[in-house]
């Protein structure tokens, strides 16, 4: 008991002086994060998972990297070249170790290409080497992959693929990754301990390839509950934490011990109306049901479009967390239109167009959205239904938990519907091949396009581009897609989601990604 | 006994048998659980794959016998979030809400049992009043707005004690505990005192109602006229007489506290079960989700025989019930 006394005061006393140097590089060796979502697994290869991915980032390096624009960058790989329509080179970085000191070398990239399959789980690594025939080892830096038709976004696709040693064999699995006996990276920090949303600690690895680190330790705390991450924050258990919820920010803005860092999202709440023949729950006209299915005019969906008050939405709406959007992604990203206008607000020529597609009265229809998953969507969902009723339409928004509501949209169950959608690649084929090409299981396109949206000309852009190696050529016939799949409205976009950091004053700079990944190599203690 | 004992496990097989069933048919109510997993860049080829991959294209009552003879071979499946066997996920995280439970438990027992027999004793005290007055708040404010206030107090403002999470841990015969250190203390007494709030009010309500009625009894007065002391007919007489109520009500909130103190886990980021089954719901993880609840059962069912054990120590009248 004594002993423990003694040792809670040694405690307290390191708190008090680490509160008092707070900031400086004496202190500054661990960094301590507060994290909404962690992994599900250490093997890098299990899931597609957003939160996955980016723990793992900190062991594992991927063979082309992303920047904080998600414009893509060398990582294990230096350089990368198509040599023929359906082979690509890769030269791999010389001079990389792995954790337990051995070499990389094209072998090791080869195998972990050719462990996903075998490994993955229910969220699928898969998708991002679907492209992939065969791969090829020409010397010890250099990897041909050879895809099964020509593949222009295929170094898009590897900015998820992480690089295990092939020491670690064919038959590790999670388990083997969970006690860090198969965790073995080239990633600038090694695995130190993890357990299922729990704590994630990794430690500096001084044979990295890359910049020196200045963090000899760093831990993930996984705070799903926003209070409790917060309250973290406050109380100093944790020098930074993500996902700062709305109310907290505007909060923060006024409190003198907390920087905040807001960054644009690849993130978009769109709504989707479903133009199929008929609806799986039909429209109201003046209390009776009626067999058409009005989304399918083009001047119904522009009126819905115009009676949508964008800079409402943001500024009252999401507190200022967000920007009006035109399109499903950002404009810089790779096939992102700068051509298309922003959008008006017209309720006035809203009702108007109403009138003319023959329902001057309106109609009421139901409308389905997520409630967890972005923040804000839920709110939202509510603004948009009172704004639509200034047009004179009843919409009765029902926003619901994402594991009911996905399983539903698969359905094809609603018949307008609004969810978040992320450009995680970067690249406008991810998107509007999965959102806006006509559905055809046989090319494995629009595997989202759950609305029945089918325009021939988009359809025909879409398969062109995705067979086009030189990257201007493709850029045009994406920017194409992007605007007359606009136009069309096969989706509506509403608003950009921005995300909000928050750490102790003065302490760190933390830099704004897209895809909000909070990278412990990125963070620089504020000297 | 034997014959009391076979009929209490009977019991628990057929709930296990009707609670898997309603969470199979609840899942497949909602839908498949692929369509909450699936990252939304796969294609339609890669979804029909994953739902054949997992068995999820077959019948349900096929899929539920499949499943329930994994488990009578002691294989309650593997997580499809983690691909870990379920059991081991499961029992990874039963100490921390174990000690979370059962902490909780001793501080609404050791308050609640004497504060609620002092309100009892003397009801109309001013002392007994504020006590009555707590106990309300206890049971009517809701436990996740109490954990905030406790952590805006406590962790944010005041800086004594951490908001959350469980500190470091020792392990004591294989178990890794924190009440063993003073710094683990500092981590559960928050999410304790939170999680053990609503059952100190029941106790003392409980306490006080079975005492107030029990001191008006003739044994009492009999007690006192053999010149026992306040102490002893209290103590001993009256709290034994009051005790066969508290108990059942303590092996009740202990099985739910066990099972269910996921907002007290998820408000103070405590590792327990609670917060892996809400998040085994959420993406429909099934394996978790039965094998869970069928843990639950169990848990449900062993309290209500160790109670039912000891009712018949505590009353004479019960054991020999039982016997004949």
């Amino acid at each position: 008991m004594k002993q423990n006394s003694k040792l809670g005061r040694t405690f307290a006393a390191a708190l008090l002086f680490g509160t008092m140097l707070g900031g400086s590089a004496a202190v500054a060796q661990t960094l301590t994060i507060g994290v909404r979502a962690g992994p599900d697994s250490i093997d890098p290869h299990w899931s597609t998972l957003g939160s996955q991915a980016e723990t793992l980032r900190h062991i594992f390096d991927t063979v082309v990297m992303a920047d904080e624009n998600l414009q893509l960058k060398p990582g294990l790989a230096t350089s990368w070249k198509p040599v023929d329509d359906t082979t690509w080179e890769f030269k791999i970085r010389e001079g990389v170790k792995f954790h337990d000191g051995s070499e990389l070398t094209a072998e090791d990239v080869k195998f972990s290409i050719d462990r996903i399959p075998v490994v993955t789980g229910p969220m699928s690594m898969t998708i991002y080497t679907k492209q992939v025939k065969e791969t090829k080892v020409i010397d010890k830096n250099t990897l041909h992959v050879i895809t099964k038709a020509p593949a222009p976004t295929l170094p898009n696709d590897f900015i998820r693929l992480f690089v295990v040693s092939k020491n670690v064999g064919m038959e590790a699995r999670n388990e083997q990754f969970n006690s860090g006996k198969a965790a073995i990276g080239t990633g600038p920090y090694k695995f130190v301990s993890w357990e299922p949303k729990g704590d994630f600690v990794v430690e500096r690895f001084d044979g990295y390839w890359g910049d020196k680190q200045p963090w000899a330790k760093v831990v993930r705390k996984e705070i799903a509950s926003d209070p409790a991450r917060m309250a973290a924050l406050k109380s100093g258990q944790v020098d930074l934490v993500n996902y700062v919820p709305a109310t907290d920010y505007a909060a923060m803005q006024k409190d003198k011990s907390v920087d905040t860092f807001v960054a644009d999202s690849v993130y978009f709440l769109n709504i989707t109306p479903n133009v199929k023949e008929t609806l799986p729950k039909k429209v109201k006209v003046d209390g009776k049901e009626i067999d058409a299915n009005p989304l399918r005019d083009p001047k119904v969906r522009e009126a819905m479009d115009l009676a949508i008050d964008r800079k409402t939405l943001v500024r009252v709406v999401l507190e200022g967390l967000g920007r009006p959007a035109n399109q499903l992604m950002p404009t810089n990203f790779f096939g992102g239109s700068k051509n298309l206008p922003e959008k008006p607000y017209d309720v006035a020529k809203a009702k108007q167009l109403l009138a003319d597609a023959g329902y001057p009265k309106g109609f009421e229809i139901d409308f389905a959205c997520t409630n967890n998953r972005l923040p804000g969507d839920s709110a939202v969902c509510e603004a948009l239904s009172q704004m639509w009723a200034r047009a004179g339409l009843k919409v009765n928004a029902n926003a619901l938990n994402g594991t009911v509501f996905f399983p539903a949209q698969q359905k094809g169950e609603f018949s307008l519907w609004m969810s978040g959608w992320g450009t995680l690649t970067g690249e406008a084929s991810y998107t509007y091949g999965s959102l806006v090409h006509t559905a055809d299981p046989a090319i494995g396109l629009g595997a989202f396009n759950k609305q029945g949206y089918s325009n021939p000309e988009v359809d025909k852009l879409l398969e062109d581009g995705s067979k086009t190696m030189d990257d201007p050529k493709r850029r045009a016939l994406f920017e194409k897609v992007t605007e007359v799949s606009m136009n069309d409205r096969a989706l509506i976009p509403t608003v950009q989601i921005q995300t909000v950091w928050a750490a102790k004053k003065g302490m760190l700079t933390v830099p704004s990604r897209v895809d909000q990944e909070t990278l412990a190599y990125e963070i620089k203690p504020k000297s | 006994m034997i014959g009391f004992l076979i009929q209490r496990v009977l019991q628990a097989l057929m709930v296990v048998i009707a609670m898997s069933i309603i969470v199979f048919l609840g899942v497949y109510a909602i839908g498949n659980p692929i369509d909450v997993m699936i990252d939304p860049a796969s294609d339609q080829a890669l979804r029909e794959a994953l739902i054949h991959r997992y068995g999820l294209d077959r019948p349900l009552i096929e899929q539920y016998f499949v499943f329930m003879n994994n488990m009578l071979h002691g294989d309650f499946g593997e997580s499809f979030i983690y691909r870990l066997p379920v059991i081991n996920l499961i029992f990874s995280r039963f100490p921390a809400t174990l000690e979370l439970a059962l902490t909780a438990m001793l501080i609404a027992t050791c308050l609640g049992i004497p504060l609620g027999l002092w309100a009892g004793y003397k009801p109309e005290a001013l002392s007994s009043r504020a006590i009555m007055a707590f106990s309300v708040l206890g049971f009517s404010v809701p436990t996740f707005w109490v954990g905030l206030l406790l952590i805006m107090v406590f962790a944010v403002e005041l800086g004594w004690l951490p908001s959350g999470g469980r500190g470091p841990t020792t392990t004591v015969f294989g178990i890794p505990m924190s009440i063993t250190s003073l710094e683990g203390w500092s981590y559960i007494i928050l999410p304790a005192f939170n999680l053990a709030l609503f059952k100190l009010g029941l106790l003392i309500r409980l306490t006080r109602a079975g005492t107030s009625e029990v001191m008006s009894s003739d044994f009492v007065r009999f007690a006192r006229a053999q010149g026992l002391s306040e102490g002893k007919v209290v103590g001993l007489h009256v709290l034994k007489n009051i005790s066969i109520p508290i108990v059942t009500v303590f092996g009740l909130e202990l099985g739910s506290t066990l099972a269910f103190a996921v907002v007290t886990e998820t408000v103070f980021n405590w590792p327990g079960m609670g917060k892996l089954i809400i998040d085994s719901i959420t993406v429909l993880d099934r394996p978790v989700m039965v094998a869970y609840l069928i843990l639950v059962v169990f848990l449900f069912v062993l309290i209500n025989l160790v109670v039912d054990l000891v009712y018949g120590q505590l009353d004479p009248r019960i054991r020999v019930k039982a016997a004949s």
